[in-house]
């Protein structure tokens, strides 16, 4: 019996040893649906791919509460009104057009993510390049540091002081607010060493990618506000930076002003730099989304049924003359528009132009003039809570595709051509009045809207002809400040300090960081 | 999968064998009394060991009873009074003396091992089968709701797929599992749906740190243990249950008919013509059978028991409902002189399940009540929604369109199987080596019809299919040493190791625009979709280990003192390279006064106390690691190209959350044992809380990283009472009360991670009520604030039609988002349960009342549907009526939130057994029984279910705030249900 006990424990201690010592206290994680540093980023196309990284942050740019929200709702262009139970939410829409919003607001904390992501995401890349000294990726180094520059300009722009990071490896994790001459004096450092850094090609190899007249441009840009940023301007330097693009000779205005924002707008020829947005690689821009009304759906056989939400305020309706090309013209009770513009609005159609729509909920949300019939209307009843369902001019710049998605397929240029000769004019203007190139400048973007040329440039022809041009390429905002009406008083908005010219810290910031310091009146 | 199933169904056959032998018949008669007096004892149970064949005894104490020739023993059982099982000699006569107080040596199932219930020092509550809840129950978990202190089980719609949420004794975790570890005949990990109610003889709920700490990192929302039914020697049985419910609808929102919805008042409904009671279309009397067979017997080696359940359930919603067929066998054997015992389990589940749209509920609350028709197929104007009525509203489907155009189903498919060895080397000394493999396998198909309104105006079909796949295997070694030292003291040890791996791996593609409707989810590669790359698929894997050293000493004193200290050493593949083992102490103690101070007047007076430290693993794989994936795409030299990014930040710091906890409680027995009972007062504080902080970036990649930060209290009371009225009357009672949890702090100043003071989240949600959160999370307050806008209650609308909030920070506005207050908490204080058992001879009656206190309810079907605004073309809830001047849209405040205080007589039972001479000829028994639950609620919630939401699931995807926002009655929420059951137990 004795032999029989030993053999057993044998048995067991021997099952035990065998199968399950070698692993017995073994607990290094497998990683299976996704890579590690370990396994990765060793061939060329793998290191390509990392590139990437930095680019498609930029997806985000026109998501609904990202910069493209922070930078449109707020000025006069744009609104996104309280239309009965839609688009409430929390009444954070309307605080962002009324320039009350708070550190807690998702706008503002989105925007901030937004723009650090990309800060990050290159910062990361920077690192990982200049450790590798591969001479495939030692050319994207030069040319991360230039988006990133790009990306501090646009935190200089809304938010002002901000902690400038540039490191990767052993940083301080919780890095100080920086202020925002500080910001400016990087940014301009940053993107005047990219210029020679980056590709000078305007072709396939650099479409949405950072080149030298990327760079040109955000220096012209941050010229042209340096009163605002710095506190001294800075006008010839703008003008000489936006003559530098013109020059280069790449570019030219095209003959259609809507050649620009069509659904197959990739490689305009007044595109410096554009989001290359897919329906199906690279989805992002949900304009269609945003600012049709359900029932537009069967307007254009949408796969999906719009939001009925943002449009613009009246006044900037108002701003473009009727037979400005740029405005298009409306739908009426024989058919849909037939001409497009930057706005849709009046009756509305199904996608044959033989039923004319009809909204059976309008009485939900208030009582419209028109009852059922659905008639966009420019005019905005009231900011909330019970804007009509169908008021406010909806923002078709962008075509809309028959049959299209969510995600557009249409480009968005961050900067183009026209905005730069509008700059150089600008800046020319600030210097002199009375300054002849700017006058023609400006008269060349007037004359393609196929409206009469202006005798004299004022303070106010001008904010209102780059506010036509521009409409809906997030430069309003910056505009307004520049020419000290954006804390003025107009429709649903009352006069605000000028505090409010850059955005407060987000409050999800300033708790993970207590080292940020909150901007002024938040 | 095909292979172990044929394995299954082998075993089955071989032991359907086994279980064949015939019966010859003996009667046997006697007497039982009470050992202390001889006085007769009437209505004693007398039963043949192992069966449900028996009797019980007449005024006189005598009995007689019919057994099987080869019956080994008869149990006699009486309330207070040991049982005691007595061999079968050649006599046919048997009298038996019963002597008081063996409820003390009850065995109760501990963790790893048993224990008798006077040795008992740390919090465990064992439930036996017959104190089981009855009538129309499809999860294990229904059949504790209220019968233990402390454990809060609830589902607030009649979901027949739905889970029970589950929380013992509050929160004790920030950012894990909040459900208690579920391990079946010591299988750890188990899922409580692929065991068959009818299966279980017990399940004990291990409620404090010193019970539960040997399950480690796992112990901490504290640990059931379900023991499933076995064979017994010496008996050969078969018996068959079988039962029909019948649900109706409960309570379904109060809502406005076709006749007050176009004379409301100023305002009227669009009148379309028809009367519709969207609800009635939507329900119906949910018709379920269950049937369950079990076979069992065994002789002194060999021991088995197999049983088949078949269930086939409809919910009270239409095209809801599950068909499940479960098997289980287990066999043991012993061998080598009885000093080998292998003991082997398998059991099987498959489910097909109609998983309906919740959605539909919220719908059929606003759809129009003078609808002319739900269907008209013949109206062209609505054939492109197949003849359903439609309008282009937003956020408006026509419910039953939704239910009937579109399908949503899961297939589950599991099979579990273990096997056991345990041999004796000595009498104290024995070994035993356990190994287990769960697998589990879930198909989802999901269908929207080509002409489906609800997936949007150009529906084009869509289709989702996806598999996911659960498997774990366990391992275990045990060594056992129980010894009575010479001086009356009892010493058991137990030392262990545990290795146990998961994995989780899935694939599914969802896409759509079909030609046709023909193929549903059957071929998926018909969706053009795929074609214009917009189609989605996705596959993954993940897997972890567990890996565990244990151990546990148990000292008994005279049964008068007694020690138990156990500790556990945990590691864990999730947690960071830094942080890789855990080790996990207990220690707890009790002494019975009536034996150690004399104190008189009771039977038993045992004080005890533990103190055991438990932990919460991290819910996710690779948290800790740096890892990188595809990104999407962007543009390089003329073409989209993939692009890989960092997928989250890593922490290789992560670790478990460490939970503390103190648990003192007095068990006491008095009047023979007749009424016996317990208090407990327990206090608990979770450390290195897991939560999802948000981080600078840079010079983090993202903007979140999982920390181990948070801390939370818990403390709280229970009672349990147990009195033995007389022979036909025995009433039982539970209360505890949760103090509610509190957070005591999510900040870390050294790693630079803080919640700054507080975070709002469980947003409300479209239409136009984004942006609101109902919940504050706050430093030093407790869990489960209720967060918005107060009303002013005596004029809550303005002369205007606004709404009149008060303005509580004093600014003169009336709803700033400084304006918000804390307006309630979700978190429910008492829960009370009260339990009745009659016997009148052949028939029993059971009646429970359930109740749970404190807790305050967010109705948002009133935060959104109160609105007189909205009339003219959705329907609204009739309190609208109360605000009839109201201009403003519906905004969420104070006056949504309302207290869930609840009593319901929750169980009714009838039962009717046949008496010996009355039996059919082959049966050893038959009962007929009745059950209705959820008969009456009393409740000042005017909500569909005032029962606490313990959890907040928005999108039903687990994002938000999840167990950190207790008390939202979210609008997809299933309507609860009354239920009905005739049912029938047979031993043959």
């Amino acid at each position: 019996m004795k032999f029989y006990k030993f053999s057993i424990q044998s048995i067991l201690v021997a099952l035990f040893v065998v199968t399950f010592m070698p692993s017995c206290t073994d607990l290094e994680e497998e990683v299976f649906s996704a890579v590690t540093a370990d396994n990765f980023f060793q061939t060329e196309e793998e290191l390509i791919s990392a590139l990437g990284g930095a680019y498609t942050s930029l997806y985000g740019y026109m998501g609904t509460t990202g910069p493209w929200a922070a930078q449109e709702v707020s000025s006069d262009e744009m609104v996104v009104p309280t239309r009965g139970p839609d688009w409430g939410d929390g009444g954070h829409w309307v605080r962002l057009h009324q320039q009350e919003w708070t550190s807690e607001d998702p706008t503002v904390n989105t925007t901030w993510g937004f723009l650090f992501g990309g800060v990050s995401a290159t910062n990361r890349l920077i690192f990982q390049f200049e450790e590798l000294q591969n001479p495939l990726t030692d050319p994207f180094i030069g040319e991360l540091k230039g988006l990133r520059a790009i990306y501090y300009l646009w935190l200089l722009d809304l938010f002002g002081n901000v902690p400038i990071v540039t490191g990767f490896a052993d940083v301080d994790p919780t890095p100080p607010t920086n202020t925002r001459a500080e910001v400016y004096n990087f940014v301009e450092s940053e993107l005047t060493t990219a210029l020679d850094a980056v590709s000078d090609a305007v072709d396939q190899t650099t479409y949405g990618r950072v080149n030298r007249n990327v760079i040109l441009t955000a220096l012209t840009r941050l010229y042209l506000n340096a009163e605002v940023y710095k506190g001294s301007p800075e006008w010839s330097k703008a003008a000489d930076m936006a003559s530098q693009v013109i020059n280069s000779g790449s570019y030219s205005l095209e003959a259609d002003y809507f050649a620009n924002f069509n659904v197959d707008n990739s490689g305009s020829s007044e595109f410096i730099w554009a989001i290359p947005y897919d329906a199906v690689f690279a989805g992002g821009n949900n304009i269609v989304m945003q600012t049709l009304s359900y029932l537009n759906q069967e307007s254009y056989s949408l796969a999906a049924q719009p939001w009925n939400g943002w449009c613009t305020v009246e006044e900037f309706f108002n701003s473009y003359q009727d037979d400005d090309l740029r405005k298009g013209q409306p739908g009426t009770e024989e058919g849909p528009s037939t001409v497009r513009g930057n706005f849709l609005r009046g009756p509305q159609w199904d996608v044959s132009g033989t039923k004319r729509l009809v909204d059976d909920g309008t009485l939900a949300s208030g009582v419209d003039p028109d009852g059922v019939l659905f008639t966009i209307r420019p005019e905005i009843n009231e900011l909330f809570p019970e804007a009509w369902r169908e008021a406010g001019a909806r923002n078709s710049k962008f075509e809309f595709e028959i049959g299209g998605q969510p995600n557009m397929n249409n480009d968005y240029p961050l900067m183009r051509y026209a905005d730069v000769l509008l700059m150089r004019a600008e800046a020319l203007w600030r210097m002199n009045a009375g300054d002849t190139e700017a006058l023609a400048l400006v008269n060349q973007i007037r004359d393609r809207a196929g409206v009469a040329p202006f005798d004299a440039l004022t303070e106010d022809n001008l904010l209102a002809e780059r506010g036509r041009e521009m409409f809906a390429e997030t430069v309003r905002r910056t505009d307004l400040i520049r020419f000290g009406k954006f804390t003025d008083e107009w429709w649903a908005k009352a006069a605000q300090d000028e505090c409010k010219e850059i955005f407060p810290i987000p409050k999800a910031q300033t708790d993970a960081n207590p080292n940020l310091v909150q901007n002024p009146c938040y | 999968m095909k292979k172990l199933l044929t394995l299954s169904g082998l075993s089955f056959v071989f032991v359907l064998f086994l279980s064949l032998s015939t019966n010859a018949q003996r009667t046997i008669s006697g007497t039982i009394t009470d050992g202390s007096n001889n006085d007769p004892l009437i209505g004693a149970n007398v039963l043949v060991a192992g069966t449900t064949q028996g009797t019980i005894t007449d005024l006189d104490g005598s009995f007689s009873l019919n057994v099987p020739a080869d019956a080994e023993s008869l149990e006699i059982s009486y309330a207070g009074f040991t049982t005691q099982r007595v061999p079968l000699g050649a006599s046919n006569t048997l009298n038996v003396a019963l002597s008081a107080g063996e409820l003390l040596d009850e065995i109760v199932v501990t963790g790893y091992g048993t224990s008798k219930s006077r040795e008992v020092t740390s919090s465990i509550v064992s439930v036996k089968a017959e104190d089981f809840n009855k009538g129309n129950v499809n999860d294990v978990s229904q059949l504790l709701q209220g019968k233990v202190g402390g454990l809060v089980i609830s589902r607030p719609g009649a979901n027949p797929n739905g889970d029970f949420n589950i929380r013992l004794r509050g929160l004790s975790t920030v950012g894990a599992s909040t459900e208690p570890l579920v391990v079946i005949d010591g299988v750890l990990g188990g899922n409580l749906n692929s065991v068959e109610p009818q299966d279980i003889a017990s399940i004990e709920v291990l409620k404090d740190g010193s019970a539960s700490a040997i399950y480690g990192t796992r112990g901490a929302s504290g640990v059931i243990l379900v023991t499933t039914k076995k064979g017994e020697a010496g008996t050969s049985r078969v018996s068959y249950n079988g039962q029909v419910s019948f649900d109706v609808v409960d309570r379904v929102p109060n809502v406005l008919d076709a006749q007050e919805y176009v004379s409301f008042g100023a305002a009227q409904g669009t009148n379309l013509g028809g009367d519709i009671d969207w609800f009635d279309e939507l329900t119906q009397t949910g018709l379920s059978h269950i049937h369950n067979l079990s076979l069992s017997g065994g002789t002194q080696q060999t021991t088995y028991r197999v049983s088949a359940n078949f269930r086939d359930v409809q919910g009270i919603a239409k095209t809801t409902g599950f068909d499940r067929l479960n098997l289980r066998a287990n066999l043991t054997q012993k061998a080598l002189n009885d000093k080998l015992k292998i003991t082997a389990n398998i059991a099987s589940s498959t489910e097909d399940a109609s998983l309906g749209f919740d959605e539909a509920f919220r719908y059929a609350t606003i759809f129009n009540p003078t609808t002319p028709f739900v269907r008209d197929e013949s109206d062209p104007a609505f054939a492109q929604w197949d003849g359903y009525y439609q309008q282009v509203l937003f956020d408006y489907f026509n419910p039953v369109a939704i239910i009937e155009q579109n399908t949503r189903e899961n297939t589950i498919k599991t099979l579990a199987a273990s096997v056991r060895g345990e041999y004796s080397l000595t009498d104290d000394l024995s070994v035993a080596a356990f190994y287990s493999s769960q697998r589990s396998n879930t198909t989802f198909d999901q269908y929207f019809d080509k002409n489906s309104f609800f997936i949007g105006q150009n529906s084009t079909g869509q289709a989702t299919k996806r598999n996911d796949e659960e498997q774990d295997q366990l391992f275990r070694l045990e060594a056992n040493y129980n010894t009575e030292l010479s001086n009356g003291i009892g010493l058991k040890l137990l030392g262990g190791y545990e290795y146990q791996d998961f994995e989780f791996s899935g694939f599914g593609a969802t896409g759509g625009n079909f030609l046709t409707d023909a193929f549903r989810t059957d071929n998926l590669s018909a969706a053009q979709d795929f074609a214009n790359g917009l189609g989605s698929v996705f596959s993954y894997r993940n897997t972890n280990r567990l890996i565990s050293f244990f151990g546990r000493a148990n000292v008994n004193v005279n049964d008068t003192y007694f020690i138990t200290a156990s500790l556990r050493r945990d590691g864990s593949s999730r947690f960071g390279e830094d942080n890789r083992w855990g080790l996990f102490p207990a220690v707890s103690a009790g002494v019975d006064l009536v034996k150690a101070a004399g104190i008189s007047g009771f039977d038993q007076l045992k004080l005890r106390a533990g103190y055991g430290v438990t932990g919460n693993n991290v819910g996710q794989d690779q948290l800790s690691l740096q890892r990188f994936g595809p990104t999407g795409n962007f543009f390089f030299n003329g073409a989209f190209t993939s692009s890989f990014g960092p997928v989250s930040n890593a922490n290789p710091d992560l670790k478990w959350e460490t939970k503390t906890d103190i648990n003192v409680g007095l068990d006491f027995a008095l009047n023979d044992y007749k009424f016996t009972g317990s208090i407990e007062y327990y206090t608990s504080t979770t450390d290195d809380g897991i939560f999802l902080f948000n981080v600078p970036v840079p010079p983090n990649l993202f903007g979140q990283t999982w920390f181990n930060v948070g801390e939370i209290n818990n403390d709280g009371i229970e009672l349990s009472l147990n009195y033995v009225v007389n022979e036909t009357y025995t009433a039982s009672f539970t209360a505890s009360r949760w103090f509610s949890p509190t957070l005591v702090s999510l900040t870390d100043d050294t790693r630079g991670v803080s919640l700054g003071g507080f975070q709002d989240g469980a947003n409300l949600g479209s239409p136009g009520q984004n942006g609101t959160p109902l919940i504050r999370l706050e430093e030093g307050a407790p869990i489960g604030q209720i967060l918005g806008l107060v009303i002013n209650e005596d004029q809550p609308i303005n002369e205007d039609g606004t709404w009149n909030f008060l303005d509580v920070d004093g600014d003169g506005t009336q709803d700033d988002i400084s304006d918000r207050d804390i307006i309630g908490n979700g978190f429910p204080k008492w829960n009370l349960g009260f339990n009745n058992n009659f016997n009148f001879g052949n028939l029993d009656v059971n009646v429970f009342f359930r109740a749970v206190l404190g807790h305050d309810l967010v109705n948002t079907f009133r935060a959104f549907y109160e609105a007189p605004g909205q009339i003219s073309a959705y329907n609204i809830l009739d309190t609208s009526a109360d605000i009839p001047n109201l201009v403003d849209q519906p905004q969420f405040s104070s006056r949504h939130v309302e207290k869930g205080d609840f009593l319901k007589l929750d169980n009714l039972t009838l039962g009717y057994t046949l008496g010996e001479g009355n039996l059919p000829s082959g049966f050893s028994k038959v009962r007929l029984f009745v059950t209705g639950q959820n008969l009456i609620t009393i409740t000042g919630y005017s909500g569909v279910s005032p029962e606490p939401r313990l959890s907040d699931d928005p999108n039903g995807d687990g994002s938000g705030f999840g167990s950190l926002a207790p008390g939202i009655d979210r609008r997809n929420e299933y309507f609860s249900a009354r239920s009905f059951t005739f049912g029938a137990n047979l031993g043959f």
